[in-house]
C-alpha cells in the first residue's frame, strides 16, 4: 500500500490533524490581525461546510441561507443587548431562534420543487431582511451598534476578547464538521449519497429520504445563526443589508463550494481555503473579484464538477477524509440501460 | 375614500402588467426547460443598460431601440442556451441552478464596473407624462395602461405562438418529452435554444418598457427575478394566462402595502406569495 | 440471399455499440432490403434496442459501419437521419402527452421526408385517429396510443421504418390489427425492422429474421428454413 497517491494521502491527513492542533492554539501563535482573519474563516468555513451538506448531498440548492445568519445576528442582538440575557447563552439562543424560523420555512418552501426552491428560499431571506428593518429597538433600515459592555463581556483586554470571540468560532467550526462527518457516515448520509448518485439506490438503501432532507435543512440552521451571533461579535454591528448579506453569506459561499468541490466533505474546506489566500489579491480588484469567482465557478462546472478536490481526488484515487463507504460516481449521469 | 382605494386598485392592476411582463421569459424558460434562470432579473437590466446605450449613444427614440434589440436578445438567449446552458441542463439541476446564479453575479458586477452604482431612466417623453382622468381622483398614466395592454398582447401572442404554431407543438412537445423527441429526430438541443431565444425576446420587452417606467441599476436583477417567479408560481406553473393573474395579485399587493412605504410595498408582495404557497400550492390557475 | 438486392437498404457492417465501457452490440452484421421485412428476435437485455439506437444516431459510441441507402450514416445527427428516411417506432409509444393526436402526427410530418403518404392515407388507414384528431394524446388507450405512434412514423415517409416492441402491453386482437398493416407498408417499397420479443408475431411476418443473444448474431435465415426449436435454442442461448 505504499504507492506514492498512498503515501500523499496519508501525509495529506498527516497534515490534516496538525492543522487542527495549529487552529485550536491560533491565539497563541499568531498576531492579532491573523487570529481575525481566522475567525472570519472560521465563521465563513461554517457556512459553507452548511451550504454543502444542503447542496452537495441534501439536493437542497439554497440561495437563502443568509437569511439564517441574519435572523441569528438579530436574535443575539436582541437577547444580549435588549433583554441583558448572558451573551453566552445568546449565541445558543441565537441558533434556536434560527431554528424555529427554519420550520415554518421549510414547511412553505417544500412545497415547491428544487429550481423553485432555491428562489423560494430566497423571497423569505428578502423578507426577513425587510422585516428586520421594520425592527427601531435595533435600528430599523440603518441598523445600531452593539453595546461596548456586551463586547468587553468576552474580555476586557483585546487579545483576551480576540482569543474568545476565536475559540467560538473554532467551536463552531469544530462541532458543524464533527457533525456533518457522522451524519454522513450514518445511514441517512448514505441514503442521501445514494439518491444524489442514483435515486433508485436510496430506496433500496431503506431511508427515509424526504425525512433526510428536511433534518438537513432544519439542521444547518442553528449553526448558521449561531455563525451569524459570532459574525455579529467580530463586525460589531447588525444592519439589515450586511447582516442578511447575500453576497457575503450565500454569492460566496456559494462559489467558494463550487471551487473547493462540491459534494465533497473536503470540497468548503478547500475552497474556504483558497478564497482567503486570493483574498488579498482580490480584494483591490473591486467588483471584478465577484466577476473573477463566477466566471472561474462557471468553468469549474463545465470542466470538473467536483471542483478542485475532484481534480485531486482523480489524482489520488481516495478521499483525504474517508466519508464515503465505496467510491461513488457523483453528479454523473447512470447509465442503467 | 371608495375612489381613493379603487384608484390604488387600478394602479395595482397596472403594475401587474408590468409584472406579467417581467414573469413571461421565465415562465417559458421554466415550462419548457424545467429550470429557473436565476439570471432572469439580471437580463432584463442587461437589456435596460443596452436600451440606455442606444437612446443616449445614439439618440434613438425608445421604441425604436426596443425594436432594435429584439433580434439580438433573440440571438443571445440562442447562443447563451446552446452553447453554456445546453452543456449543463438535463444532467443535474443543481449545476444549471448554480451556472445562472454565477451569470447573475457577474452581470450584476459587470454592469457596476461598467456604468457605475448610480440609478439610470429613459426617458418615455410625453408618454411617461401624458394621465388619464377618470373623475372623482380616479386617473392612470398613458405609458402604464400602454403597458398593461401590451402585457395582455404578450400573453396572447405566446398563448397562439405555444398553441397553435408548429414550433410551438415542437416547444412542447420537447417539454412533455425529451428523449422520445431526440428519438424521432425532433433536435431537443435546437428547440431547447429556440425557446430561450423567444425568452429572451421577451426579456428585451420587459427591458423596454420597465426602463421607462421606472429607474434601473446594476443591483435591480434579484427584485426583477423574485417579481417573476412569484408571478408565475402564483398563476400557477406553465398557465399563461394564470401568470397575467399572478402578476395582478401581486401589483394590487404591492400599491396596497406602497400606502405606508417602499419597504411594505415590497414585503406585501412577498407575503401574498407566502400565503398563496401555503394555502394553494398550485397556484390560482393550476395548468394541469 | 437472393431477397437483398445488390445494394441493400441498410447496411450494418461489423458494428459494436458501447455504454461507457460495456459493449452492448458486438460485432453485428444486418442487412434490410427495400420492401424487405427482417426482424430482429432476442430476449430482454440481448441489445435489440440499442441496435436501433445506434441506427436513429442516438446511441453514446458505434464502431463499424451503418450504411443507409449507400451512405454511412455513423456520427450523423438523428434529424439528417430521418429526414433522409429512417424513422423509428419507439418502445413504449412515446407520444407526447399533452399533445393533440393530430399535433402529435404533424411532428412526425415536419420532421421527415415530406412525401406521398399524407394525413389522408392515416386517416384512412386508422378512420378511429381522424375522429379522435383534437383529443390529447395521453388519453387515447394503449392501442390507439401505438396507432398515433406508427402513423407518426408513417408520416415521415420512411424508407425504412424500425419498429421497437410495437406488441408490448397491447391485447392481442390490436396486436393483429397492427400486423395487418404490415404488408401494405412493404408493397409501399418501405424496408421494415421488426424487434419484438414475441418471437411467434415477427417470424410470422418477417421475410428474415436475426437472433440476437448478449449483443451477438447467433442466428439468421427465412423463417420457413429453421425449426421453432432451433429459433428457441438461440433465443434463450440454451
Amino acid at each position: 500500500m505504499a504507492s506514492p497517491a498512498n503515501l500523499i494521502l496519508n501525509g495529506g491527513r498527516a497534515a490534516l490533524v496538525a492543522a487542527v492542533v495549529v487552529m485550536a492554539a491560533t491565539p497563541w501563535l499568531f498576531s492579532a490581525t491573523h487570529v481575525v482573519l481566522l475567525t472570519e474563516f472560521m465563521s465563513m468555513l461554517v457556512l459553507a461546510i452548511m451550504w454543502n451538506l444542503l447542496a452537495g448531498y441534501a439536493d437542497i440548492v439554497t440561495v437563502g441561507q443568509h437569511a439564517y445568519v441574519g435572523v441569528g445576528a438579530y436574535a443575539f442582538f436582541g437577547f444580549a443587548a435588549l433583554w441583558g440575557v448572558n451573551p453566552y447563552l445568546s449565541i445558543l439562543l441565537a441558533g434556536i431562534v434560527a431554528f424555529a424560523i427554519a420550520v415554518p420555512t421549510m414547511l412553505l418552501v417544500f412545497r415547491l420543487r428544487t429550481a423553485y426552491l432555491a428562489i423560494g428560499t430566497w423571497v423569505v431571506a428578502e423578507l426577513l431582511m425587510l422585516a428586520a428593518g421594520k425592527l427601531s429597538a435595533w435600528g430599523g433600515g440603518s441598523g445600531t451598534s452593539v453595546p461596548i459592555s456586551i463586547i468587553l463581556y468576552f474580555g476586557r483586554a483585546r487579545d483576551v476578547r480576540l482569543a474568545t470571540i476565536y475559540w467560538l468560532a473554532f467551536g463552531l467550526a469544530a462541532s458543524a464538521m464533527s457533525v456533518t462527518y457522522f451524519l454522513l457516515r450514518s445511514r441517512i448520509g448514505i441514503g442521501l449519497t445514494a439518491m444524489r448518485d442514483n435515486e433508485e439506490g436510496a430506496a433500496a438503501i431503506g431511508v427515509n429520504i424526504t425525512f433526510a432532507r428536511i433534518l438537513c435543512f432544519l439542521g444547518t440552521a442553528p449553526f448558521l445563526g449561531m455563525a451569524g451571533a459570532i459574525i455579529t461579535l467580530q463586525k460589531l454591528r447588525v444592519a439589515p443589508p450586511a447582516s442578511f448579506s447575500i453576497t457575503d453569506w450565500t454569492v460566496l459561499i456559494i462559489f467558494n463550494v463550487v471551487i473547493g468541490g462540491i459534494g465533497s466533505f473536503e470540497g468548503p474546506i478547500i475552497g474556504t481555503i483558497v478564497y482567503f489566500v486570493l483574498r488579498q489579491y482580490l480584494a483591490d480588484l473591486g467588483a471584478w473579484h465577484l466577476i473573477i469567482l463566477g466566471t472561474v465557478s462557471i468553468a469549474v462546472i463545465l470542466i470538473e464538477k467536483r471542483g478542485l478536490w475532484g481534480l485531486v481526488r482523480r489524482l489520488l484515487g481516495d478521499d483525504l477524509i474517508p466519508i464515503a463507504h465505496k467510491p461513488s460516481a457523483m453528479l454523473t449521469k447512470q447509465h442503467t440501460g | 375614500m371608495l375612489a381613493v382605494w379603487i384608484n390604488e386598485l387600478l394602479q395595482g392592476v397596472l403594475l401587474g402588467g408590468l409584472y406579467t411582463l417581467f414573469a413571461m421569459g421565465l415562465s417559458l424558460s421554466a415550462g419548457v426547460m424545467r429550470f429557473v434562470n436565476i439570471a432572469h432579473g439580471d437580463f432584463i437590466v442587461l437589456a435596460c443598460y443596452a436600451l440606455l446605450l442606444l437612446t443616449t449613444a445614439l439618440g434613438l427614440n425608445p421604441v425604436i431601440a426596443t425594436l432594435i434589440v429584439l433580434p439580438i436578445a433573440f440571438l443571445f438567449g440562442f447562443v447563451l442556451q446552446r452553447f453554456l446552458l445546453q452543456r449543463v441542463v438535463g444532467e443535474n439541476v443543481l449545476l444549471v441552478i448554480l451556472v445562472t446564479f454565477a451569470l447573475s453575479i457577474i452581470i450584476e458586477n459587470g454592469l457596476l464596473e461598467g456604468f457605475g452604482a448610480d440609478p439610470e431612466k429613459i426617458s418615455g417623453g410625453w408618454m411617461e407624462t401624458a394621465t388619464v382622468a377618470l373623475g372623482d381622483g380616479i386617473n392612470f398614466g398613458v405609458f402604464q395602461g400602454i403597458t398593461f395592454v401590451a402585457a395582455v398582447v404578450l400573453v396572447a401572442v405566446l398563448d397562439l405562438l405555444l398553441y397553435r404554431t408548429g414550433i410551438g407543438a415542437k416547444i412542447r412537445a420537447v417539454s412533455d418529452d425529451v428523449a422520445a423527441a431526440d428519438l424521432i429526430g425532433l433536435s431537443s438541443v435546437r428547440i431547447y435554444a429556440i425557446a430561450m431565444g423567444i425568452s429572451f425576446v421577451t426579456i428585451a420587452i420587459a427591458a423596454g418598457f420597465v426602463s421607462i417606467w421606472t429607474n434601473f441599476d446594476p443591483a435591480a436583477g434579484p427584485t426583477r427575478l423574485l417579481i417573476a417567479f412569484e408571478v408565475i408560481v402564483l398563476g400557477g406553473l406553465g398557465s399563461l394566462w394564470g401568470s397575467l393573474a399572478g402578476g395582478i395579485v401581486l401589483g394590487i399587493a404591492q400599491a396596497i402595502g406602497g400606502q405606508f412605504d417602499i419597504a411594505w410595498q415590497i414585503m406585501a408582495g412577498h407575503i401574498v406569495f407566502l400565503v398563496v404557497l401555503a394555502l394553494r400550492p398550485q397556484g390560482l390557475f393550476p395548468k394541469y | 440471399m437472393s431477397t437483398t438486392a445488390a445494394s441493400p437498404l441498410l447496411a450494418i457492417e461489423g458494428v459494436s455499440v458501447f455504454y461507457g465501457n460495456f459493449r452492448a452490440i458486438d460485432h453485428v452484421d444486418i442487412t434490410v432490403g427495400a420492401g424487405e421485412i427482417v426482424s430482429i428476435i432476442g430476449a430482454n437485455g440481448a441489445g435489440k434496442s440499442t441496435l436501433l439506437k445506434a441506427i436513429i444516431g442516438q446511441a453514446e459510441r458505434v464502431e463499424g459501419d451503418i450504411s443507409f441507402a449507400g451512405d454511412s450514416i455513423v456520427g450523423r445527427r438523428t434529424e439528417a437521419i430521418v429526414h433522409s428516411g429512417i424513422m423509428l417506432v419507439p418502445e413504449g409509444r412515446r407520444l407526447f402527452a399533452s399533445l393533440t393526436v393530430e399535433e402529435n402526427l404533424r411532428l412526425g410530418w415536419q420532421v421527415g421526408r415530406k412525401a406521398e403518404i399524407g394525413f389522408d392515407d392515416i386517416w384512412r388507414q386508422f378512420p378511429m385517429l381522424k375522429d379522435k384528431r383534437r383529443q390529447k394524446a395521453g388519453l387515447l388507450s394503449g392501442g390507439q396510443q401505438q396507432m398515433v405512434a406508427l402513423g407518426r412514423a408513417l408520416l415521415a415517409n420512411p424508407r425504412l421504418l424500425l419498429c421497437d416492441e410495437i406488441s408490448l402491453g397491447l391485447a392481442p386482437l390490436v396486436v393483429n390489427e397492427l400486423y395487418a398493416l404490415v404488408p401494405d407498408i412493404k408493397r409501399r417499397g418501405i424496408g421494415v425492422l421488426i424487434v419484438e420479443q414475441d418471437i411467434e408475431r415477427s417470424l410470422a411476418v418477417a421475410d428474415r429474421f436475426y437472433c440476437l443473444l448478449e449483443g451477438r448474431v447467433t442466428l439468421a435465415g427465412r423463417p420457413g428454413d429453421v425449426t421453432r426449436d432451433l429459433v428457441m435454442q438461440h433465443y434463450f442461448g440454451l
